[in-house]
């Protein structure tokens, strides 16, 4: 497929359809041949298993018990790599071994990588995960399936969800779907795509039945491109740089043409 | 040149702590960073970087400070705290490079930053002018081995570029200190408010200028009991007079800054961050700016250890509180760090600190250039030498 062609792909993860299954999940696993974890019960809001995204897991289903009417309910969210328009990750990554491609994946180049672990300080939704245990390690998060987006498959995990959960197609055909499923259903839906316009726009568009707070979504984050924070201060490195040696010469200079007035020459160089 | 030094337990002390810290090195190399630190996936960064990297390079901005301040301000009367503060700066940054090679997970591919292009990354612009840096402060001390060991030819050549060398090192200790703080400036949801601000480059920036004239004392008042030279207690008040003012300066610009954007409020809650932040504000700030302020405690060697020292804390807990105390990011995920990442920072300023006593003992590095005629002899016994310098003014 030629670049000029090429339109970025985006997933739909629609909370209300989701059952729980984790299909998705084993999918996952399945695809990125990652290895079984030995999970455990821990105290707190959630239930799910594991409590958060890992070196093993790219991608997880969070069971959140939520007093909906009457009774308590699981309501059902999930964390994934969002793959931002704008990547905070790439953007902070000193050897670019994280890059987003033409359509949509932010991919990590383990050949590249020093291990600085820059890119998951800089995430905002806190997605980069790394295996400290290892000799040689790496960053883990989900792909989006660049793999399978290449030769034209979708992500796996959008193949198996049994309940049109995971929506997955062009990213601007899954913003007018998103848009229509809230407008033709507004009892079901929170007025509110997440990813939409969050740090500029994500690749991953989250419907939900619940303010995403209340299903652990981090919430508040800026409608700007994080990358803008540092690009307004590393703009301007090559013109600072500049200045200030001229300006730091020009002081030394008149400085030394004082001194060699005095006649204390020799002294100071 | 005599190269041979007597170790005093001092130095046998450093040597000790310098072996347990190369032993839990070789285990984390053998088996990896998890085995010996508490670093987790909410705080990829931990006293590693807050301490080992953010610190050092701070309390390495005692070079271009005192260098600023002698040859580009020309306040000669200071350039007897050049050398001093070159090697401290050499050493600072050499610790944050060694820090680094057992931070990252991956040391062996360091060299990819100066082969890649990443012009958005803040770590990228900190990678190439500490490396540059390094070279810079390399080349600026150079010149007092190289005289000492009689290589005349190469002495001269990296004096005549000493000028643009220098000046390339102020510009470039500019740009990356206040790029340790745009590294922070991306991520204000993780970073709490008390510290998180638009000016973190600024305030990073200011701070290491801070710490300068506090490491240069320091050093000065710390050399002179142990290599048994009289301090030149006239000089030190007046350094100890512009650390009043970076310190009173940066105070007013932190609570200016804290006020401008709206989050004085975050002082005033009752939590461990608002503790930490005070104690950061009265202890590294309030107080060493008031005890620097009175004349009698500029003229005393106890006082000025003491405020100078409460500064240099005080921007170490300034670093920890903006990249690991006042960070969350999942709050069932807590960290704190382990003996192995203590013990192996302890040891690698344990050798830095025997470098630099070694290098005062054997080098005239408490001497203006060029160097008084001191004989061979004399170089190896320095005390001689150092009261011989007390005549430079």
């Amino acid at each position: 497929m030629s670049t000029s062609t090429v339109k970025p792909k985006a997933m739909i993860q629609d909370n209300t359809r989701c059952i729980g299954c984790r299909a998705c999940m084993v999918a996952c696993k399945s695809w990125n041949d990652l290895p079984e974890d030995k999970t455990v019960f821990f105290a707190g809001e959630g239930y799910q298993n594991p409590r958060d995204l890992d070196a093993n897991n790219y991608n997880l289903i969070t069971f959140n018990e939520i007093v909906t009417g009457a009774q308590p309910d699981w309501v059902f969210g999930r964390q994934l790599c969002m793959h931002c328009e704008q990547p905070a990750c790439a953007s902070a990554c000193p050897t670019t071994a994280m890059f987003k491609t033409a359509l949509g994946p932010v991919v990590f180049d383990e050949s590249r990588c020093i291990g600085c672990r820059a890119c998951m300080q800089a995430c905002p939704f806190i997605i980069p995960k790394y295996d400290y245990d290892s000799f040689a390690p790496k960053i883990h998060k989900c792909t989006f399936c660049a793999d399978r987006l290449e030769v034209g498959m979708d992500p796996a995990c959008a193949t198996v969800c049994p309940t049109g959960a995971i929506t997955f197609g062009d990213r601007d055909d899954m913003v007018v779907e998103a848009k229509r499923r809230i407008a033709s259903s507004p009892s079901t839906y929170i007025p509110e795509i997440y990813g939409l316009e969050e740090v500029g726009g994500t690749s991953v568009l989250h419907l939900s039945s619940v303010p995403f707070e209340k299903i652990g979504y981090v919430t508040g984050l800026p409608k700007t491109p994080m990358p803008d924070l540092t690009h307004r201060w590393l703009r301007a490195t090559a013109p600072v740089f500049a200045v200030l040696y001229a300006v730091f010469g020009a002081l030394n200079w008149i400085v030394r043409r004082r001194m060699r007035r005095q006649g204390h020459e020799g002294e100071h160089t | 040149m005599n190269w041979r030094i007597r170790l005093t337990w001092w130095d046998k002390t450093l040597l000790v702590i310098m072996a347990v810290a190369g032993i839990i090195a070789f285990v984390r190399f053998a088996t990896g960073i998890g085995t010996i630190a508490n670093i987790n996936n909410a705080y990829p960064w931990g006293w590693w970087v807050g301490y080992g990297i953010m610190t050092m390079i701070a309390i390495g901005g005692v070079g271009f400070t005192i260098t600023a301040l002698a040859e580009i301000l020309g306040v000669h009367r200071y350039h007897s705290f050049v050398r001093p503060a070159v090697l401290m700066a050499f050493l600072c940054y050499a610790s944050a490079i060694t820090m680094l090679m057992v931070e990252l997970g991956r040391p062996w591919m360091v060299w990819m930053v100066l082969v890649s292009w990443a012009p958005t990354s803040a770590l990228y612009e900190v990678g190439w002018c500490a490396f540059l840096y390094l070279t810079v402060l390399a080349l600026e001390f150079a010149r007092v081995p190289l005289e000492q060991a009689g290589w005349n030819r190469t002495f001269r050549i990296v004096s005549a570029i000493y000028i643009p060398i220098m000046l390339l090192g102020v510009t470039l200790s500019h740009l990356h200190q206040s790029s340790l703080g745009t590294l922070m400036t991306l991520i204000p949801h993780k970073v709490n408010l008390l510290w998180w601000s638009d000016n973190l480059p600024l305030l990073y920036l200011f701070s290491a200028m801070m710490a300068g004239p506090a490491m240069a004392i320091i050093e000065h008042l710390a050399a002179a009991r142990w290599l048994g030279f009289a301090p030149r207690m006239d000089l030190l008040a007046g350094l100890a007079r512009i650390e009043a003012w970076l310190v009173g300066l940066f105070l007013a610009f932190q609570m200016g800054d804290l006020f401008y954007r709206g989050a004085a409020d975050a002082m005033f809650t009752a939590s461990w961050l608002a503790v930490s932040f005070w104690v950061e504000i009265i202890f590294g700030l309030m107080l060493p700016f008031v005890l620097l302020m009175m004349p009698e405690v500029r003229e005393s060697r106890r006082g000025l250890a003491t405020a100078c020292t409460l500064v240099i804390a005080g921007v170490l807990l300034h670093r920890l509180n903006v990249a690991v105390i006042g960070l969350s990011a999942r709050h069932w995920e807590t960290y704190f760090p382990s003996f192995g990442e203590v013990g192996i920072t302890l040891g690698i300023t344990a050798a830095a600190l025997f470098a630099f006593g070694w290098l005062a003992r054997i080098l005239p590095i408490h001497e203006e250039l060029p160097a008084p005629q001191t004989s061979r002899r004399a170089a190896a016994r320095p005390a001689g030498a150092l009261r011989s310098a007390e005549g430079v003014s």
